[in-house]
């Protein structure tokens, strides 16, 4: 599956590993992502709350944010507004994976998938896998058909 | 197994939201308990991705319980996790398991995981359990974990700040994971206070067994169960080769909207007792008939029974003392062909109060009634349910539960009340019984040299009727009121 991304994104790999930013506070629900991803073959950097996320995204943009809605300074429906009005970012895709059942509102943020928690590994890569074949803005021809929809990541 | 009651399962909760639309509060995802009975008092099964504790003292069936419910969850998807904690080795956890029918061999070791942690947790105290489960979430991503019993891991902790640290954790990584979690222990009542588990639970599930002479009565509760409907009270159960057999609680009917009784007088198919009674008893309605014994009683059922029966209408006749074949001579006596009744819809079924709990009988009962959409019925005798009820209060429960439910669904009862004597007045379930009734009939015994019976209307709702008190006679042709 990261074949796929190497080829697309090159700018943002890590000794050729896809680079995952994730924004969450919870630390067995940090545990469980790093292990999974790990082992998926993604490398995974950590922000505590929306401020740290967008400061680290700009200086080196990575292959996908994954953000929970409920996080300090910046919540993540905002920081995903602020991906998406960033042009330096445009091409993040922004995966909302939280506590709350807020599939609309995340799209209307500009998310390209939302997942409701708790975490369940196949759940979890399936929609990954879909948010990264997505590109993060909906206006460029390189866009599937289906990218503005969150359910098809989701699924 | 019998199948649970029609009543709808998960009755769904809709409210209307300030946009004007209609929406959906109960859209929980469920796991079921593998047992139909239970999912209907869970409010359809427990919360997907919960922490559940079950607990009972041993040989309560919280095993049994847990058992079943992982083999009927078992399938390819994602396997089931059970932990036992209690060094009891696998081998003999399957032993007992395969005595029941859920039991799947071929689901062992790759649906169903049975993991011995008891060793390691002694070794390295309780703390070495959150390691153990994020390794099985890791490696096995597991829908369901069972600790069998996690008050074991707990009570191995040093100290009450030890015990919550490492229930906090557990919390912690449970909630992160989507599974669903059963934590299995011993507890008692006053643990609930005092374990920082029931805390955190989402659903509490108890298991319980009150010796009652030479049985066992055994009940299952539930004592939360978060964003859920579900049956409050204690529901009994009978412990089978299929797993739990429960009897949820009945509960009086919500009164439908617009409902009105029913206008129609039907007979009792006794000779001038309809007349008596200023043309029939009201469809619906339930009839006390008290009298001591060898007054008439079983007759007058009996021949309200048939009398529905030749009318077309499912009549079932619940009979505590008689066995069937003793009941279809009277009902030959009586000049009927029992065969010809039964194929026109009369329905007998003895049931021995001795060897059963009010609850299978009340329960089995109402399922019948439903099921076989039961018209008339005849309840002989009320003393024999009393004798299977522990509870005089529970007893009571059943019966307005009941009386209410027949009103509302149009079946006409008699139940039989053997008194001592020729007195209807005393005992408590008496009063409550003349008080749930719309008609009291008593029958009485007198006479020296030749028995003389007689009958009399102490109280109809909701009609005239004839205050005298006026002899009868039991015949080959039944029992009649003289002119």
């Amino acid at each position: 599956m990261t074949s796929v991304l190497l080829t697309r994104r090159e700018s943002t790999e890590r000794d050729g590993r896809a680079v995952i930013v994730i924004a969450e506070r919870d630390r067995h629900v940090r545990e469980l992502q790093l292990y999974f991803l790990n082992t998926a073959g993604f490398a995974v950097e950590f922000a505590d709350d929306g401020q740290g996320a967008l400061d680290r995204l700009r200086l080196d943009p990575p292959a996908l944010l994954i953000t929970e809605i409920l996080i300090p300074k910046i919540d993540g429906l905002t920081l995903c507004r602020r991906v998406r009005e960033d042009p330096a970012l445009a091409d993040v895709p922004v995966l909302v994976f939280s506590i709350l059942a807020a599939g609309a509102r995340a799209s209307h943020a500009g998310a390209v998938a939302f997942l409701r928690k708790p975490l369940v590994e196949s759940t979890f890569l399936a929609a990954i896998n879909g948010a990264m074949m997505t590109t993060a803005n909906p206006a460029s021809p390189a866009s599937p058909a289906n990218s503005a929809n969150p359910a098809v990541a989701a699924r | 197994m019998t199948a649970p009651l029609t009543i709808p399962l998960t009755p769904m909760i809709t409210d209307r939201r300030r946009d004007g639309r209609m929406a959906v509060a109960d859209t929980t995802e469920r796991l079921t308990s593998g047992n139909p009975e239970a999912d209907y008092i869970l409010g359809g099964g427990f919360p997907a991705n919960s922490i559940n504790i079950i607990m009972g003292h041993p040989g309560s069936g919280k095993t049994i319980f847990a058992e079943q419910l992982i083999f009927e969850n078992a399938a390819d998807d994602r396997p089931i996790l059970y932990f036992t904690t209690l060094s009891e080795p696998l081998a003999k956890v399957v032993r007992y398991l395969q005595g029941f029918q859920f039991f799947d061999e071929t689901k062992l070791g790759t649906q169903v995981v049975f993991e011995d942690v008891g060793s390691e947790l002694a070794k390295n105290g309780p703390d070495a359990l959150i390691p153990l489960l994020r390794q099985a979430i890791t490696t096995l991503a597991p829908k369901v974990i069972v600790i069998d019993s996690f008050k074991a891991v707990h009570d191995l902790a040093e100290s009450v700040a030890g015990r919550r640290r490492m229930v906090y954790e557990m919390t912690a990584l449970l909630s992160a994971y989507g599974t669903t979690a059963f934590l299995l222990g011993e507890y008692t009542e006053e643990d609930i206070l005092i374990y920082p588990e029931f805390a955190v639970a989402d659903g509490i599930v108890e298991m319980s067994r009150r010796r009652l002479g030479n049985r066992d009565e055994r009940y299952f509760r539930v004592y939360k169960l978060r964003g859920s409907r579900y049956l409050e009270g204690a529901h009994a159960f009978r412990i089978t080769g299929a797993g739990l057999d429960i009897y949820p609680r009945l509960v009086s009917p919500q009164i439908p909207e617009g409902y009105e009784p029913a206008s129609e007088r039907i007979s009792t198919g006794v000779t001038g007792l309809d007349a008596m009674l200023d043309g029939g008893v009201w469809r619906g309605s339930t009839t006390l008939l008290a009298g001591p014994s060898g007054a008439g009683k079983t007759t007058i059922g009996l021949q309200f029974a048939l009398q529905g029966a030749r009318e077309g209408e499912r009549s079932l006749y619940m009979n505590f003392q008689e066995n069937p074949s003793q009941l279809v001579r009277t009902i030959r006596n009586l000049g009927v062909d029992p065969d010809e009744a039964q194929a026109q819809g009369l329905d007998l079924v003895y049931a021995s109060p001795v060897e059963l709990q009010i609850d299978s009988i009340i329960v089995d009962m109402f399922r019948r009634i439903q099921q076989g959409r039961v018209r008339r019925l005849v309840i002989d005798a009320l003393g024999d349910l009393a004798s299977a009820a522990t509870d005089p209060q529970r007893l009571h429960d059943y019966l307005y539960a009941l009386v209410q439910h027949f009103a509302v669904s149009g079946i006409t009862s008699i139940l039989n009340f053997e008194t001592v004597g020729n007195t209807i007045a005393g005992g408590s379930m008496q009063n409550a019984m003349s008080y749930l009734s719309d008609n009291v009939l008593l029958l009485t015994v007198d006479g020296e040299e030749r028995t003389r019976r007689s009958l009399r209307v102490l109280k109809t709702r909701g009609s005239a009727h004839d205050t005298r008190v006026r002899e009868v006679e039991i015949s080959a042709a039944g029992l009649a009121v003289l002119e």
